[in-house]
């Protein structure tokens, strides 16, 4: 496992994409993801209907293909240039924002009924009830479907090799193509993402152990 | 107080200034058919305690989610303290923050604590500083005797101790009036007890409530008047002992007498 060490710089680099694309969009898309499960709810029926087709697009096409899209089609369509990085961190944030919508939304309907009555009848506004009731219920509740949702964007981010950006596995390729090492290779760099996504998992388990009210739970 | 609001009753006088609630010929549909409420109206005087009873689907909790309209009414007038709650433009939040509401289901916010569901209102509608809102909070919680388990969330607690929570969060504004919609009806016959004893502590104290409940002896007790109320409608109204011993009307009298039936087999 000597030759490792030389390479280890550049697996350095391809772990720092690879985190750094996962995290901005797991965070990224929390925010989008909370707009757009209010805006689902609340926004009325055409905005309501954007928000699906902008859903249906994201889930339903491989990143792949986006990734291609918005790097190269639509920049040559409209006659501009973008950085691959800005689109591949974009990409993954639009990305996980689509998924992350669905969940918020089904744990924001599960609390909704009672509490937006109960809310109501002490003169909140129904802004004020999203704000202090539903969403701190729901958010919670989605906090294991959300370690879910990172562990599966840290182990989507190969797919940024189509526009030319370069995670861990991406480097874990470059280094067998010289070294010709595939299964020590791959081991290593598998290590390296089980690792990370335990801690991750672990931490994730700590806020929802912290974070959690008794009555406010799902049953996993 | 208490003797002069007694005196008042005795004289079954009651002055225009004296209204808290009233409603002028209220309607709600549900789908274009189902009529829940027919033409009811109906006035609550300062320090009244009026209890509404009926078969159950007979229009009662729709009724009483008009009044604090979180269900609002198709034709009709709500009138709290003599400001029209039904005109178009009425600001209903403020309105409902007059208003308390007491839900059969109890609907405590579940990620609060006791303390945090009766403190929410006077922190984000009233904005009450933080520590004046906690120092009201507590003493509604103490009204109702929860103040001990006042950092419990209501998954912590008993039926009867939520609903006393739920109880406190309608009281710590000091509304106009309180409605309570079959507050003891979805708890366990044993803990019925408690929350009767906590509505009796309010009577005492000269709260004015408007009541769903079949709880006939509390009713005996502490009501001026009694609404018999059957497929939308107020069919009779009266002291209770009109109607613990001579209804007027043919259904009021079956209906007492399968209430009594069933709570001396209780």
């Amino acid at each position: 496992m000597d030759y490792i060490i030389e390479y280890l710089p550049l697996i350095f680099d391809g772990f720092i994409l690879t985190v750094g694309v996962s995290l901005f969009g797991i965070f990224a898309g929390l925010a989008l993801g909370i707009i757009l499960a209010l805006g689902d709810s609340y926004g009325g029926r055409i905005i309501s209907t954007l928000i699906r087709v902008y859903v249906e697009f994201f889930r339903g096409s491989p990143i792949i293909i986006q990734l291609f899209v918005f790097l190269y089609v639509i920049p040559t369509l409209l006659n501009f240039r973008i950085d691959p990085l800005i689109v591949g961190f974009s990409i993954f944030a639009l990305n996980s924002a689509a998924y992350q919508k669905g969940y918020i939304k089904g744990a924001m309907d599960a609390v909704f009924e009672d509490q937006m009555t109960a809310g109501l009848s002490i003169g909140m506004s129904k802004p004020q009830i999203i704000f202090y009731v539903i969403l701190p219920q729901a958010l919670r509740i989605v906090i294991p479907a959300w370690s879910n949702e990172y562990c599966s964007l840290t182990k989507s981010t190969p797919a940024l090799l189509v526009i030319g950006v370069r995670d861990l596995t991406a480097a874990a390729t470059t280094i067998i193509g010289q070294t010709y090492r595939v299964l020590e290779t791959y081991v290593f760099i598998a290590m390296i993402y089980l690792a990370w996504i335990t801690v991750i998992t672990k931490i994730m388990d700590i806020v929802y152990e912290k974070k959690r009210i008794p009555g406010i739970e799902i049953s996993a | 107080m208490l003797g002069e609001a007694e005196e008042r009753k005795s004289w079954g006088y009651k002055e225009m200034t004296d209204i808290v609630m009233e409603c002028k010929n209220l309607w709600k549909t549900y789908e274009q058919h189902l009529i829940a409420v027919k033409d009811v109206s109906l006035q609550i005087g300062e320090g009244d305690i009026k209890l509404i009873f009926g078969p159950s689907g007979s229009g009662k909790s729709t009724f009483l989610r008009c009044l604090a309209m979180l269900t609002p009414p198709d034709r009709g007038d709500i009138l709290l303290r003599g400001e029209c709650l039904t005109k178009a433009g009425t600001d209903l939040n403020k309105a409902r923050t007059r208003i308390g509401f007491v839900f059969q289901q109890i609907y405590l916010f579940r990620h609060l604590t006791a303390l945090g569901n009766v403190e929410l209102a006077l922190r984000r509608v009233l904005k009450l500083p933080k520590e004046e809102a906690e120092k009201r909070a507590l003493e509604a919680l103490e009204e109702v005797k929860m103040q001990e388990w006042s950092h419990h969330y209501p998954s912590q607690l008993s039926g009867g101790q939520q609903q006393r929570v739920g109880i406190a969060r309608a009281l710590a504004r000091n509304p106009d009036i309180i409605l309570l919609d079959e507050p003891t009806s979805a708890l366990d016959p044993e803990l019925t007890g408690e929350v009767i004893d906590t509505l009796r502590d309010l009577a005492k104290k000269g709260t004015t409530m408007l009541i769903v409940s079949h709880e006939m002896p509390f009713a005996r007790e502490v009501a001026d008047e009694m609404i018999f109320f059957d497929e939308g409608s107020i069919i009779e109204t009266g002291p209770p002992e009109q109607f613990f011993t001579n209804p007027k009307s043919e259904r009021a009298k079956k209906f007492m007498a399968r209430l009594i039936k069933r709570t001396k087999r209780e």
